[in-house]
């Protein structure tokens, strides 16, 4: 933990000098944008919208090379990353898998040898069950998996990922048992779910608001401190704001997220971790990526500097947590 | 001069090299069946095992059966041909790796040219040059994706 | 009906000049991105990609789509004239479309394969505007048991076909399992078998494989027997085109049952590619001229050509219905329908008919202008042979490692391909049978993830094989496709000594 300390001071120094720093650095070739995740998935769609969003606007003079390394969950592009030791031109797209990644795999890189730059949007998680299941809300749903413990399977994208994580922290908050069913992405489980395959996932709004839409499924809570934006309705009677939080819900658990985050390889002058901080603030004020957290439901949230290492810091260490409980951890 | 009988040992053995390498990998993860079905490396445990025993049954087949794989498996004549061809290509890969693709191409295809199409020097060079900068251009600059560069285009200032 | 109608205004959609032209320039960049090998339809559709942002989603969908279908028709040119599938879908066409070409008849191979595919395209859309509903509802029932069961059909149709020794069948197929499962696993999320390389992490692309084993294992056994193309003397008549077309009836049930093998595999998760592999093995199963397979019957280039197609339509369903990308290309484009702000689900049927029923008219007509522009082109390609071999040698090797690299960006991958020329050499010469490698790699890690994740949901009872019917049906099916071979083996055995005996 101390390696981590010092990393994220380091990161702090530099991006405080940076800031006077600014207008000395600017991208001198093409920048790479190294993409964690496979074409179509929700990083590669995140790392898109940036690009059309810078190119649009032309917010930077050089052009941006999008390349997908989403090999071992990621972690190809997070080593590549890591290998480009030095290269201001290589910007990656992750979440909060970068630092995440090393704890459940053998990998050959540690998260102190990428320098974080921006955590730009925060992707929520919900409770979904079918709809025509008998459960009208969160706690009804978790009583019958707590009355047949080990029955009830609840699907999610990858295992020791995100969605297996808050089975685990549901698990514990509340004391109900899961059968916990990886599939390939989130857009499977919520397939699964509408084919009634499945008892309930996890997922993204995005990745469940068609099924939604179409009265196959239905949420029960949202894993956020407070409700989700946007008063449109959805279904005939409900909207993404008319879903309870899940602490609301009776789900003692305030506040599970997703960043999405970007990072450079160690070892870059402070000066252009200060240009792609300033340029992905820029980007964050456009109506364009406003129209992108919409439609995705995301929580539109722009950290940088000392903002984004005390909330890596804490998300790090909250994770750990359930890592350590689980036993997922391999060092 | 090979006979077909060394090649198939040869073969076999290094097909039951890849199957014990998949077994031996896999027991790092736990080759049981637990209660939530085979542990991850149940499968490629017993795939290896299978590669195993079926190269072994290639080698007692091609033992037992050796009198008629006396024949020849590769002829001088043709050991030198596959060589001539085998050869310039595994350096097109190492000099692709020190000086990236494109000049790997480009002295690639005038060699191979020059020396086995016995085109004269300047139209080989030439040829292959010209091969170079069209899949720069398809590649790069119309399709946008980025091919292992080296120094010369560093050099250059090409991205 | 009500489909039928929602079509006619699609086509009132589809059916403008300036997406006509679209097709047309969407069907050339698909073929150029196609016979290029690594450079796939899934680079194209995500090059363009941005640029169809400013776009409208019927315009920039049917610029997609239309690049989608040359790509696939490209990919099957270069597997009929260089034996490098340039798709992986287009592999099981290398079987029988090179030697075809090989023994001068390259026009033929590739007209019956693009007539094939066109054809069986089409079966494809027309199954998605007859039964569109019920095809959603239908793919809805597919969960892990039944996904492991159509994998299961699949390797059940194919494997026992081959003359080859059954170890060497048996080293093959494992190998290909083996490499298959390299990289991350996604039931437990560790990493298995990359003893510590970083390479290694991604796991051994299939794609990779298939450059090595067919096309620089092929070019060494070409330089051995001495630098010849038999098919270069092959002139190449416009006439021999039409002549082709003439004699595609006469494949009618090779064609309707391909269709039918394609549309299963499209609406199931079993994909194009191990479609073509099912139809192919069953063509060969179940026709009269067995041993012609492999030899250069043209048989074995309509099969498969045909189930690709009609999977590859077909699919297109699942993706626009359910919100599921079949393949690489389906997924890129599924992140272009949510950048244009189409949700991909049961609703955008009834959303936005206008964009759903413009497409799916847009595929006929992009079908059509697909088959009619690549037969153009068959001169061309076909005269490709003519050049010779000490340029196009060497320039096919280029092609392959540049095709190698582009697959991921890889260097390391470079070595895998040489490595796997070497292989696919070796097999070739020692009568190692290559395809039960392919489809392992391509099904064997989904098969075994579905296999997996059954036994989490039935807390490791295999009796979730047969805890419905559909399941059950489709195990029942796959294991006397398994056993049939088998079977008729024993049966031989059995019979031939008696034969034998009566004779002396």
């Amino acid at each position: 933990m101390l390696k981590k300390t010092s990393w994220l001071l380091a990161t702090a120094v530099a991006v405080t000098f940076g800031g006077v720093a600014q207008a000395d650095w600017k991208p001198a070739k093409p920048v790479e944008f190294v993409v964690t995740s496979a074409p179509g998935g929700g990083t590669d769609n995140f790392a898109r919208v940036v690009q059309s969003i810078i190119a649009k606007h032309k917010l930077m003079d050089q052009s941006i090379v999008v390349t997908n390394k989403g090999g071992g969950s990621g972690a190809e592009g997070f080593i590549y990353t890591k290998i480009a030791t030095g290269d201001s031109h290589k910007l990656t797209f992750g979440t909060n898998n970068a630092y995440l990644l090393p704890y459940v795999a053998k990998l050959a890189y540690k998260p102190d040898e990428l320098t974080p730059v921006a955590a730009m949007a925060l992707d929520e998680f919900l409770l979904w069950v079918k709809a025509d299941a008998p459960y009208k809300d969160a706690k009804s749903y978790i009583e019958a998996v707590k009355a047949k413990p080990d029955t009830f399977k609840m699907g999610g994208s990858q295992s020791k990922d995100t969605d297996q994580t808050l089975t685990s922290l549901i698990q514990d908050a509340t004391g109900a048992k899961f059968i916990y069913v990886p599939f390939q992405g989130g857009g499977a489980a919520g397939v699964q779910l509408a084919g009634g395959h499945i008892d309930s996932n996890t997922n993204n709004p995005n990745e469940n608001a068609g099924q939604w839409k179409a009265g196959a499924i239905t949420p029960l809570c949202v894993f956020s401190p407070t409700r989700l934006q946007g008063g449109v309705k959805v279904t005939a009677t409900m909207g993404w704001s008319d879903i309870p939080t899940c602490k609301e819900a009776g789900i003692p658990i305030d506040q599970f997220q997703m960043p999405r985050t970007v990072w450079l390889p160690g070892g870059v002058p402070a000066e252009s971790v200060a240009f792609y901080a300033d340029l992905l603030k820029k980007v964050s004020e456009t109506p364009e990526w406003k129209e992108y957290i919409d439609r995705t439901s995301q929580t539109n949230r722009f950290l940088a500097g000392q903002d984004l290492k005390t909330f890596i810091a804490s998300d790090d260490a909250k994770n750990r947590k359930v890592f350590e409980q689980e036993g997922w951890l391999v060092r | 001069m090979i006979s077909r009988y060394t090649a198939e040992v040869g073969t076999a053995t290094l097909t039951a090299g890849l199957g014990l390498a998949a077994v031996v990998g896999a027991l790092e993860f736990g080759i049981g069946w637990g209660d939530a079905g085979p542990e991850p490396g149940a499968f490629p445990f017993y795939i290896g095992l299978l590669v195993v025993a079926a190269s072994v049954g290639t080698l007692i087949q091609a033992t037992v059966g050796r009198r008629g794989l006396q024949s020849v498996f590769l002829h001088r004549e043709e050991a030198k041909r596959v060589a001539s061809f085998f050869l310039p290509m595994l350096a097109f890969v190492v000099v692709a790796r020190l000086l990236g693709l494109y000049v790997a191409t480009a002295l690639y295809l005038s060699f191979v040219m020059w020396v086995q199409g016995k085109y004269r020097f300047v139209i080989a060079v030439a040829s292959g040059i010209a091969a170079a900068v069209i899949f720069y251009f398809v590649l790069e600059v119309a399709f946008q994706v980025p091919l292992l560069k080296g120094p010369l285009e560093a050099a250059l200032g090409l991205y | 009906m009500e489909n039928f109608a929602s079509l006619l205004h699609g086509f009132g959609v589809a059916l403008t000049t300036y997406h006509v032209m679209l097709m047309m320039v969407g069907v050339l960049l698909g073929i150029l991105v196609g016979v290029l090998p690594g450079l796939g339809a899934p680079n194209g559709v995500s090059l363009l990609l941005p640029l169809t942002f400013t776009m409208d989603p019927v315009a920039a969908i049917i610029l997609l789509t239309s690049m989608y279908w040359g790509a696939l028709f490209g990919g099957s040119t270069t597997s009929i004239l260089f034996n490098i599938p340039g798709e992986p879908s287009s592999v099981a066409t290398t079987f029988d479309g090179y030697p075809m070409a090989r023994q001068g008849h390259a026009t033929q191979a590739l007209t019956l394969a693009f007539l094939s595919a066109g054809f069986g395209a089409l079966v494809g859309v027309i199954l998605i505007t007859v039964l569109s509903t019920w095809v959603a509802k239908f793919a809805l029932r597919f969960s892990s048991p039944e996904y492991f069961a159509v994998y299961f059909l699949a390797f059940a149709s194919f494997i026992g076909l081959g003359a080859a020794s059954p170890f060497k069948t048996v080293v093959s197929m494992g190998l290909g399992f083996a490499f298959a499962a390299v990289g991350m696993d996604t039931v437990s999320g560790g990493l298995r078998l990359t003893y510590g390389f970083n390479e290694l992490l991604s796991g051994i692309s299939f794609l990779i494989a298939v450059i090595g084993l067919f096309g620089i294992g092929e070019l060494m056994l070409t330089m051995e027997e001495g630098l010849r193309f038999d098919g270069i003397r092959a002139r190449v008549k416009v006439r021999d085109v039409f002549k082709t077309i003439a004699t595609l009836p006469r494949y009618w049930v090779t064609l309707l049952r391909s269709a039918a093998i394609g549309c299963w595999m499209g609406i199931t998760p079993g994909g194009p590619t191990a479609a073509s592999f099912m139809s192919y093995g069953l063509a060969k199963r179940l026709s009269r001229r067995k041993d012609g397979f492999g030899q250069g019957e043209p048989e074995g280039v309509v099969a498969p050509e045909t189930a690709d197609h009609a999977a590859g339509s077909s699919a297109i369903l699942p993706m626009l219905a359910l919100g599921v990308p079949g393949s690489a290309t389906a997924a890129v484009m599924m992140g272009g329908l949510m950048i244009w702000g189409l949700n991909p689900g049961p609703m955008l049927f009834v959303e936005r008919p206008d964009f759903v029923w413009g497409l799916i008219a847009s595929m006929y007509l992009g079908n059509i202008v697909a088959v009619l522009m690549v037969l153009a082109t068959i001169p061309l390609f076909a005269s490709i042979l003519r050049i010779p071999f000490a340029i196009i040698g060497p320039v096919i090797v280029v092609v392959c490692f540049i095709g190698a690299y582009t697959v991921a960006g890889r260097p390391f991958d470079l070595w895998l391909a040489l490595a796997f020329g070497v292989v696919g050499y070796l097999f070739k010469k020692l009568d190692y049978p290559i395809a039960p490698l392919v489809l392992a790699m391509v099904l064997g890690d989904k098969a075994e993830d579905a296999f997996r994740q059954s036994m989490i949901m039935s807390r490791g009872s295999l009796s979730i094989f047969w805890s419905n019917g559909l399941v059950a049906t489709l195990m029942l099916i796959g294991i006397a496709l398994a056993l049939g071979p088998l079977l008729s083996i024993v049966l031989s055995r059995l019979v031939k000594p008696k034969a034998s005996s009566a004779v002396a």
